[in-house]
């Protein structure tokens, strides 16, 4: 016997769990069965029965073009969603894309997102102590010279001064040795160092040289991660009433990130979904595309879009174990047949190409059958209905 | 290394033996090959899959209560 949480006998129990419903359903049956309380196993009985019913009857029926109506119901709501690119969402001032855009780039597949950004979430005292969410923070973002003191250039002798300032150094846990090496190894220049205060110059005494290293030392990353250049903390509460620190990132490393002591591996995530694929494989990523698409239709009001429609939609793009676009790059220009391609973009290149080498549409699917005109084998039109020569006479046609 | 299956959005994979897979297969009514892939070097596959094992997820699903599909892991 399955475990019910419900107060319920077991008569009742016996009754529902008799039916073909989903677990979800079966507990709906059950909660609404405890509400009343008064229920006898007949009417749990009956009521089981008409939920049952009209479950059967709501799910797809064979031959049902399940595509075109997760197109259309995609589609239609897509209409209203914003055209704006930039928007802050809600969350922690980070600019994200939004709106039409977002979901473009979504079912496009593009390699990198406008605006990458990911959500770190903290394990153990990383998240309940700010002075230790801090050092996650340190190690996330990248710090750029300026972070960490004042540069100056000292024309008439040809030197790059840079003087550190303490307190920063101590903060982000790097001491000016380490500055002054890793300006050694990347410049390629002798430094002098004097407590807090770095010096060094071009070898030739030479004005565009010495500008040339001030700029190459702005674009040098000490500490962090080259791709997150900011990294916004926040205090969010938990289901249980207690607080942890959130990390958000603009930019992202999900890879990187995920390895960095104090991260909570297990819940961190980012919006770019060739990464997700990259370090968690095709079936996380199958999950993002289904959770970001929802996200961007909900942000907008747009949330009684069907996640089934989302679903199917992420389905395909991850059928072949990675992520393709839909769109003639992706899964429309795979299509077996020459006509289905053509109707969807570049018609005369896919016509030509088929022509040139010899390509036989056997008008198979959907569109190519909209377009010599021949009903389509989905619905009413894949069955042949003969009107009946023979008597069926006795009457037990049935 | 992450331990990639501790991870949320990842559901559980697990080899299918071969006697369950001829279930499957006449269940569905298919060939192994016209199942889903997944890439050998997937992130989640465990470590005993070879190519042409078929994998079994089970996945959290959002309209019911748990789903089970299959891939095949190709190249």
């Amino acid at each position: 016997m399955t475990n019910v949480e419900y107060d319920v006998d077991d008569d009742t129990i016996a009754v529902v769990e008799d039916t073909d419903l989903p677990r979800r359903l079966k507990d709906n049956v059950y909660e609404t069965l405890e509400d009343r309380g008064d229920a006898t196993v007949e009417d749990a009985d009956e009521l089981a029965k008409a939920v049952e019913t009209r479950y059967l009857d709501t799910r797809v029926d064979p031959l049902d073009p399940v595509g075109t109506v997760s197109a259309q119901s995609i589609g239609e709501p897509g209409t209203q969603l914003t055209m704006n690119t930039f928007h802050y969402a809600g969350v922690a001032e980070i600019d994200v894309t939004q709106g039409l855009p977002r979901l473009i780039e979504l079912v496009d597949a593009r390699k990198t997102p406008d605006t990458p950004m990911m959500t770190v979430y903290l394990e153990g005292e990383y998240a309940t102590e700010r002075e230790k969410a801090h050092e996650v923070v340190w190690k996330i973002e990248a710090t750029k010279i300026l972070a960490l003191g004042d540069v100056s250039t000292n024309v008439a002798d040809m030197r790059v001064q840079i003087s550190l300032n303490e307190d920063t150094l101590k903060e982000r846990m790097i001491t000016p040795d380490e500055v002054a090496g890793i300006i050694e190894d990347s410049l390629g220049v002798q430094t002098v160092q004097q407590g807090t205060e770095i010096q060094f110059g071009p070898e030739e005494p030479s004005y565009r040289d010495l500008l040339q290293l001030v700029e190459e030392l702005r674009d040098i990353t000490f500490k962090g991660i080259e791709d997150i250049s900011r990294v916004v903390i926040r205090r969010e509460e938990l289901d249980n009433g207690n607080e942890e620190f959130v990390l958000y990132t603009e930019g992202s490393a999900f890879g990187d990130v995920l390895e960095i002591e104090g991260v909570d591996a297990s819940r961190t995530t980012c919006n770019n979904i060739h990464e997700i694929h990259r370090n968690l494989g095709i079936e996380a990523a199958r999950e993002a595309i289904i959770e970001e698409t929802n996200n961007t239709l909900a942000e907008q009001g747009l949330d009684d879009v069907n996640v089934r429609h989302l679903m199917l939609v992420a389905d395909m793009m991850t059928n072949r174990g990675e992520i393709e676009s839909i769109g003639r790059h992706g899964i429309s220009g795979s299509k077996e047949s020459v006509l289905a391609r053509a109707a969807f973009e570049v018609t005369v290149n896919h016509l030509l190409n088929a022509a040139i080498h010899g390509e036989v549409d056997d008008l198979d699917g959907v569109t190519e059958n909209v377009i010599v005109g021949k009903p389509i084998k989905l619905g009413t039109g894949d069955v042949d209905l003969r009107m009946g020569s023979t008597t069926s006479g006795s009457g037990q046609a049935d | 290394m992450v331990d990639v299956s501790q991870h949320e959005l990842v559901p559980e994979h697990t080899v299918l033996e071969d006697d369950e897979l001829e279930e499957v297969l006449t269940e569905y009514n298919i060939d192994r090959t016209d199942l889903p892939k997944i890439k050998r070097n997937d992130a989640a596959l465990p470590d005993d899959a070879a190519v042409g094992d078929v994998i079994r997820i089970v996945r959290d699903s959002r309209t019911t209560d748990q789903s089970v599909v299959y891939r095949l892991v190709v190249e």
